[in-house]
């Protein structure tokens, strides 16, 4: 545990020197605070816009933004150069330590990163007037903190794949994981069911938005913050789906569990085997 | 209107309700109260038989038990907020003599009486009656209005029985048959539909909320009414106004009408409609237009629905002119192949055409659809990705390749700016204001985040010490 530790410390203080995560914290923060300030000044200085819109907008900035930035800082931290990997493995220290040090470490700094983004956005929204309490921004943060947790056990999956090999190979990799979760697996669903009949298209549109960690995540989130308003009728159809309120919650969850949970498993049993 | 019109009506009803999603028949007057049996009286009953006509009963505070009835014409008049608590089996004061005035008192429905019998706070049934400064709680009706002609209902609070299905309670204000009515300043809660209007014509309702009910507003077969700086907000249902004629709508706020099929402001078969300054935000539809015509909606702000205007007439003669279209998930929906409705220097919060000539409106005309609204109207469950990068980078692919035929609604002169409306109601809601929890809460994690990242900036104190100088 001490060792665990003390991996996730070093890892933190590697990620906050590094300037990506640097430069990420500033564009996040910069991106946040922009939606939470356009969408006062979109809505014309009505008033209309709570933080239930804005919301919906900083969840697509997350959707977005965060998995590329964990997929692309995970795999350059994690898929470390030959002789630098060949250091770290031959210490008196289970690799699985290594590893999930490394990731808890990059969590941290990453979640650092948002949290100044979110912080910003939040005291925009809430500083206007409006009626929205906290609950939605709460269930923002935790979308954005889950979303990192899944996408940096992809980027450890990835680059324990890339050990002692390329790590430009990861990081092509990582940048297409990144396009299908975010907009291919998308595309293709809308595609297929535009030429279903709308019984199984219905269908497959539920299954894409669920299976998806992207999509199970926004879903989730914009289900959360906005109640059934968030897609309209589409709402309801996903509660007939999954047989209820309750059922949604359950599929949601899930579908993130097993996105946070089955690619590390897998990195990790994938970096025992490796010959470094 | 006339008999045989208001019969081709209502044959043509359970269709609009089918549209509507709603129940939406016509409701049908009950046969009138007399006097309450002797254990059911007030005791103000033998004060008020007594008076002269036209004479003034004033009534100190307290409490008393039982219906009145008022058949002559007087000025009842409550000092220090005198109580009626009702018997809990009919309307609490019923009014049978043209011209009288009530006013100053708190009315108590004991949560009581029958629905089918028209149980009300205060039922008229007589011409020039004057409401003011009642506070009716927990009755059926609040106000039934029968065949009340030039009634007036000022500054009263109608308060229905919370808790209670819609389908168990009647309307805060109902007016059934009548002409050259005034409401003004009233407010209501928790009742089935705030307004309810049937055939009642030539009327102002100005100044009045509508809030947690059925329909905000509920009305048909009237014609000739404005209305002005009134508020309906949170219906299940929102506001429809049906078979109608020539009614202003000016300065009217629709607000959180969130239902399933809820519409901000709903007309069907309605003629010649203006509809201006008004703000429509959060509805689930905005503006609902079906077999109507000539409905000009102009500088109104139509902001946050599923979809903004929901459109059935292919030639309705209709016009949106200068509106604020604001955050809306879909522009029109349009039920029919193609429409003559016009769309004419709107702003559209979406439209992301330049204007590099600097004039004020967009360089091109403005496109009521997006290709991903083509695959919506065939299928609901479409809107689960309509957030989703894909269904933007369809909606950008389709801009830049038209292939399908689209929806054939253009704005040929879209605004390249939000207008000054100045005429519109703002949004402030309950509790609007910069929230203090909010800002803690922000201020928290950005502050946690900073000092996280700043440890970062200074290598000294962050050394690591597990001895690998991994890529350092």
């Amino acid at each position: 545990m001490k060792k665990l530790r003390l991996f996730a410390a070093e890892e933190l203080a590697l990620a906050l020197r590094s300037r990506w995560t640097q430069i990420f914290a500033l564009v996040f923060a910069a991106l946040s605070a922009a939606v939470a300030g356009a969408g006062y000044v979109l809505s014309g200085g009505q008033g209309v816009q709570d933080f239930a819109r804005t919301a919906v907008s900083l969840v697509q900035l997350v959707v977005l933004l965060v998995p590329l930035t964990a997929l692309v800082i995970g795999v350059l931290s994690l898929a470390p150069e030959r002789g630098a990997a060949e250091l770290i493995y031959s210490q008196p220290v289970p690799r699985r330590t290594v590893l999930l040090g490394k990731l808890l470490g990059l969590f941290q700094a990453l979640a650092a990163a948002q949290a100044m983004g979110f912080g910003a956005a939040g005291l925009l929204v809430y500083s206007q007037a409006g009626s929205e309490g906290v609950g939605g921004f709460v269930l923002l943060v935790l979308a954005s903190l889950l979303t990192t947790a899944i996408f940096l056990g992809l980027a450890a999956l990835l680059a324990t794949g890339a050990v002692g090999r390329k790590r430009t190979r990861a990081l092509a990799l990582a940048l297409v994981v990144w396009f299908v979760a975010v907009v291919l697996l998308d595309l293709a669903a809308l595609g297929i069911a535009s030429v279903l009949p709308s019984g199984p298209a219905s269908r497959v549109l539920m299954v894409a938005a669920i299976v998806n960690p992207v999509g199970a995540v926004r879903t989730g989130a914009l289900l959360g913050i906005e109640g059934t308003g968030a897609f309209g009728a589409a709402s309801l159809a996903l509660f007939r789906f999954t047989r209820g309120a309750g059922g949604v919650g359950v599929v949601l969850g899930a579908s993130v569990l097993f996105w946070l949970v089955v690619p590390t498993l897998f990195a990790l049993r994938r970096l025992r085997r490796a010959d470094v | 209107m006339s008999a045989s019109r208001m019969r081709a009506v209502l044959l043509a009803l359970p269709l609009a309700g089918m549209a509507a999603g709603q129940d939406m028949a016509p409701i049908l007057p009950a046969a009138l109260e007399g006097r309450p049996p002797a254990a059911d009286t007030s005791p103000l009953q033998a004060r008020v038989d007594a008076a002269a006509p036209g004479s003034t009963v004033e009534v100190e505070a307290g409490e008393y038990h039982g219906d009145l009835v008022v058949d002559r014409p007087l000025r009842l008049v409550g000092r220090g907020r005198p109580k009626l608590v009702g018997s809990g089996h009919g309307s609490v004061v019923r009014i049978r003599a043209d011209g009288v005035t009530v006013e100053g008192f708190d009315i108590d429905g004991v949560r009581a009486g029958d629905l089918s019998r028209d149980s009300s706070g205060v039922h008229v049934a007589a011409d020039d009656v004057v409401l003011r400064d009642l506070s009716i709680e927990e009755a059926i009706f609040g106000i039934y209005l029968l065949r009340a002609d030039r009634a007036a209902v000022e500054r009263c609070r109608i308060r229905g029985i919370p808790g209670r299905a819609p389908g168990e309670k009647g309307s805060g204000i109902h007016a059934y048959d009548l002409t050259g009515f005034r409401f003004l300043r009233n407010e209501i809660t928790e009742v089935r539909d705030g307004l309810y209007l049937q055939n009642a014509s030539q009327g102002e309702v100005r100044g009045n909320s509508a809030r947690d009910v059925r329909y905000g507003l509920h009305y048909m077969f009237s014609d000739d009414n404005v209305f002005e700086d009134n508020v309906f907000e949170n219906g299940a249902a929102g506001t429809a106004i049906m078979y109608s004629e020539r009614i202003v709508f000016r300065r009217n706020t629709f607000l959180r009408n969130r239902g399933f099929a809820s519409v901000g402001l709903l007309f069907q078969g309605c003629d010649d409609v203006l509809a201006e300054d008004n703000l429509l935000a959060d509805n689930a539809r905005g503006v609902f237009i079906e077999g109507s015509h000539r409905i000009v909606v102009r500088r109104n702000v139509i902001a946050g629905s599923d979809v903004a205007i929901v459109l059935y007439d292919p030639s309705g003669g209709h016009r949106f002119e200068g509106n604020s279209f604001v955050g809306n998930r879909t522009p029109l929906e349009l039920v029919a192949r193609h429409t003559d409705t016009t769309f004419a220097g709107n702003y559209w919060s979406d439209n992301r055409e330049p204007d590099l000539d600097g004039d004020g409106r967009s360089d091109r005309p403005y496109r009521l659809s997006t290709v991903f609204d083509h695959l919506r109207g065939n299928l609901t469950a479409a809107d689960i990705l309509s957030d989703s990068l894909a269904a933007q980078a369809v909606g950008a692919a389709e801009r830049a390749f038209p292939v399908l035929r689209v929806v054939p609604a253009t704005d040929p002169s879209p605004l390249a700016r939000p207008p000054q409306l100045p005429g519109v109601p703002p949004a402030g809601g309950p509790g609007g204001g910069p929230r203090p929890l909010g800002i803690a809460a922000s201020l928290a994690l950005g502050l946690a985040g900073a000092i996280v990242l700043a440890r970062g900036r200074r290598p000294s104190s962050a050394a690591p010490s597990c001895g690998s100088g991994a890529a350092a």
